[in-house]
């Protein structure tokens, strides 16, 4: 009778066991998945890519919105984590970079909204963008072009189209396959 | 009656004179003082006083933390701005490569003010953004670091101080390309610009 009240008891406590144990090994298997793409990513990773300021084209952009865009650009692309490095317009270490992309990116349309129509009417006043980004190598071959839209419809500045154009443009480029950097290309 | 009217009459004269002299003493005074007290301000003026605007860093600004509220100012050969309760951060006016001016109209109160117009019965937060509505001045700069890479930066600005700080900036030796003389203006309804 002792020996099967006891037997309950041990099994409850072996449950509560493994239960315990679990929750600490799944973590570590998602790190361990994640640090396994992560290396799988590494083709992508061995490119750097030095952006362009932004081209208005033949669309009135304000100055403020283009810097917006170009800064909101650097600002993402770092935090993607998808090239060696991230480099400036001008910026002379691009020189001695290997394997460089060029961002290029070319206002195709825009729409000045204006905020207090938007809170006013909810339906207008939206600020809209679209860009077509390009990333090139350094001898013009395309290797990536899409053309991307930002924009802010509700809450927010005007500005905030231009942030959320680097966001997605960022994402654009985050999300495809680019190709293997040549080990022959200087 | 007349003989009263005759001492009053006799008497006002010794008091006035006895009052100008006394004024006229006065002003012999003050009138060298206030003169070296002008010419002293006018000389604190012709010197390159440091200008100082307060003012909303936007983004882009060397390591300065985006929409934070300071004061934008010139120091000797630098434009600096001190965000409230941080160290400042600065950039050389000669590195500034270009400065634009432009013009914004923004909603007043941030969050806390949008949250209560949502929340405001009948529609009344929509007759509240008719009115609640500021227009603002921007100011973009493109600057180079030491490495010849271009950074961006936008601040915002009361309404007229933009075209002072990019006077005074274009007096310590900023570059403007012609394309940044004139300002520009933001439309406030939707206007749709597309390049074919």
């Amino acid at each position: 009778m002792k020996v099967s009240k006891r037997v309950p008891l041990v099994v409850a406590a072996v449950i509560v066991a493994i239960t315990a144990a679990h929750p600490a090994q799944l973590p570590a298997q998602t790190a361990a998945t994640k640090s396994f793409y992560a290396s799988n990513n590494s083709p992508a990773a061995q490119w750097s890519v030095q952006v362009n300021k932004v081209d208005p084209g033949e669309v009135s952009l304000e100055p403020s919105f283009q810097i917006a865009i170009y800064e909101g650009l650097l600002e993402e692309l770092s935090k993607t984590k998808r090239f060696k490095q991230v480099l400036r317009d001008g910026d002379r270490n691009a020189a001695d970079v290997s394997d460089l992309l060029i961002l290029r990116t070319t206002v195709q349309k825009y729409t000045a909204g204006s905020e207090t129509q938007r809170a006013v009417t909810t339906v207008s006043g939206a600020t809209k963008l679209t860009v077509r980004s390009q990333l090139c190598t350094r001898d013009n071959q395309i290797i990536l072009d899409r053309t991307v839209n930002g924009n802010v419809r509700f809450l927010g500045g005007n500005l905030r189209a231009t942030h959320n154009l680097a966001r997605n443009i960022a994402k654009t480029i985050k999300d495809s396959a680019l190709q293997e950097p040549s080990p022959s290309r200087p | 009656m007349n003989r009263t009217a005759v001492q009053r009459g006799c008497r006002q004269p010794a008091s006035l004179s006895i009052s100008r002299s006394a004024l006229a003493c006065l002003m012999l005074f003050i009138w060298p003082s206030a003169t070296a007290f002008a010419q002293n301000d006018g000389r604190a003026e012709n010197v390159t006083a440091p200008l100082g605007i307060r003012a909303t860093h936007i983004l882009g600004f060397a390591s300065a933390k985006n929409n934070a509220n300071g004061r934008l100012s010139t120091q000797d050969d630098a434009l600096q701005f001190q965000a409230n309760g941080r160290p400042a951060v600065q950039v050389k006016i000669a590195s500034i490569q270009d400065v634009f001016l432009g013009e914004q109209s923004k909603q007043v109160g941030g969050v806390p003010m949008t949250l209560g117009k949502t929340a405001a019965p009948f529609g009344g937060g929509r007759v509240v953004s008719l009115f609640a509505h500021k227009k603002y001045d921007t100011l973009a700069l493109e600057y180079v670091d030491s490495n010849g890479g271009v950074h961006g930066a936008v601040f915002q600005l009361n309404k007229g101080q933009g075209e002072v700080l990019r006077n005074e900036l274009l007096a310590r030796g900023a570059h403007v390309s012609r394309s940044a003389d004139e300002p520009t203006k933001q439309s406030t309804g939707e206007v749709t610009s597309e390049s074919k």
